[in-house]
């Protein structure tokens, strides 16, 4: 069964010359008129996510991977195309920051528990393994603005882990915490894929993709460039990426 | 969902929750835990702030104003509605900027943020309502508090979609929010400038309210089906005016933050 349908769908950002976020700005630019440069993050990209496999989606920077997570999980809307969902997706992006740091970590993990679609009572069970998960325990009651940036990483993929739903989308995942908790994430996300969970996964290392993928896309300038097998794609992109360096 | 041109859509059928209570309530309880310390006597402070301004411009006012009996219940009225009013309109235009970083994490409803945003105002306006009823023994009407709460979360949507885009509408409505104190009949009597320019004062939205406020609570007159009407009238045009704006921007406020 096709989970999510990615139909014929681009983005664009219009990328002014001069940035003005004020309103004196835009009073005092009146009289200078500004050019815009359009940036096309995405261009006519169509794939089709099954239930309980986990595609691969590498590129370099700037080819389009965060802008298409983002439209997936319903942060962005795209400008043309059809993005149809059947099942509840689970973002973990951007998760190094955002926290309210007035806030003590068990407050915290609410906040964003709640965002992400637990109920209070699904968090208070949690609670405890959550912040066993992330190590945490000792300091549930000290605010965020005294937590290092390495602790708040750790606690939101914590908190993300447990509010998985049906799909989970993942930005860079494995790139936190010390090698005992990135290999916590690695089991977990294990008994996620094992339970039937679908999964998409941004990298850029091909040991990752190549490990946890069944199938992957490459991106290049917003466009699907190749589709097919984790370990091919893996390939052509330390291959393209080679490539650029010795050009 | 479908948002904006016609050609793009994303259509969701995982049940996406329309109201999240839980959400909701974790918002309520985190925004006063982060402003008081979820303390009572952090919240004292809250309701200081009205206090101590009543205190000082009774103190100065109430000599200019001797043979008006009802002045001191005038103003205590008012600006306990003014403080909701500013600090619910001040809180609700930052609102989406402030929580930004839920907005990029995970598909919330923008307005859920916006319309939390101003609990802590409600919260105080509730308490000063719960005390004046106990001194107004006989007032026999509810504050028109929700008038106002309509116009100030009309304001906040608009306002706070705006604001991602023009980072100093906070500074240009602090500047609006202190000549607007002294537009709406707050430290003066209505009645003592000429009639003429009543219509405009009743423009400013907290004036209406204040003054329909005043008639019921203090005065104990229940005003005409004209005032109701305007009151209504009032409310409704902010709201919809701040809905019409939300609606516009807000599907694309993620990628302003």
């Amino acid at each position: 069964m096709t989970l999510i349908t990615v139909d014929a769908v681009s983005k664009a950002f219009w990328i002014p010359t001069v940035r003005r976020d004020t309103i004196r700005e835009h009073l005092f630019g009146m009289l200078q008129p500004r050019r815009f440069h359009r940036l096309q993050a995405l261009d006519s990209v169509s794939f089709e996510v099954r239930d309980g496999e986990t595609l691969g989606i590498m590129g370099r920077n700037g080819s389009g991977k965060s802008t298409l997570l983002k439209i997936l999980c319903g942060i962005y809307p795209p400008d043309r195309g059809r993005v149809e969902r059947r099942a509840a997706v689970t973002p973990i992006l951007d998760l190094g920051v955002g926290w309210n740091p007035e806030l003590d970590a068990v407050d915290n993990v609410f906040l964003i528990g709640s965002v992400m679609g637990l109920s209070l009572g699904e968090i208070r069970r949690s609670m405890d393994a959550i912040l066993g998960f992330a190590e945490l325990q000792e300091f549930a009651n000290l605010k965020l603005a005294h937590y290092s940036s390495g602790m708040s990483s750790r606690l939101a993929y914590a908190v993300a882990f447990h509010a998985v739903r049906d799909v989970l989308v993942l930005d860079e995942i494995f790139a936190v915490g010390d090698a005992g908790f990135r290999q916590r994430c690695e089991e977990r996300y294990r008994d996620l894929h094992a339970q039937g969970h679908t999964v998409l996964l941004v990298s850029h290392d091909p040991r990752t993709v190549t490990s946890f993928c069944d199938r992957a896309l490459l991106l290049d300038h917003g466009r699907i460039v190749m589709e097919g097998p984790a370990r091919e794609i893996a390939d052509r992109y330390v291959s393209t990426l080679t490539k650029r360096i010795s050009d | 969902m479908t948002v904006g041109a016609e050609t793009m859509s994303a259509v969701d059928r995982s049940r996406p929750p329309i109201l999240r209570a839980g959400l909701i309530w974790t918002l309520v309880r985190t925004d006063f835990k982060a402003r008081y310390h979820g303390t009572l006597g952090g919240f004292v402070w809250a309701l200081l702030k009205p206090m101590s301004m009543f205190v000082v411009l009774m103190g100065v006012f109430s000599f200019l104003f001797a043979s008006n009996p009802t002045y001191k219940l005038n103003l205590i009225v008012g600006l306990f509605l003014w403080d909701f009013f500013a600090e619910g309109t001040k809180s609700g235009l930052t609102s989406l900027h402030a929580r930004g970083y839920l907005l990029t994490k995970a598909r919330v409803p923008p307005w859920i943020l916006v319309v939390t945003s101003i609990s802590n105002a409600v919260i105080t306006l509730a308490v000063f309502s719960l005390v004046i009823m106990i001194f107004l023994i006989s007032a026999g009407h509810p504050p028109t508090g929700q008038a106002l709460a309509v116009i100030v979360i009309g304001f906040s949507l608009g306002s706070s979609v705006l604001f991602l885009r023009f980072r100093d509408l906070n500074q240009v409505w602090d500047v609006v929010v202190q000549a607007g104190f002294f537009v709406a009949p707050i430290i003066y009597p209505l009645g003592i400038l000429p009639e003429r320019f009543h219509f405009y004062l009743y423009i400013w939205p907290p004036t209406p309210v204040i003054e329909f406020s005043r008639a019921a609570l203090v005065a104990g007159v229940m005003p005409t089906t004209t005032g109701h009407v305007y009151l209504a009238a009032d409310a409704a045009c902010c709201l919809a005016a701040g809905m019409l704006i939300y609606r516009r921007l807000s599907p694309r406020a993620a990628e302003h933050l």
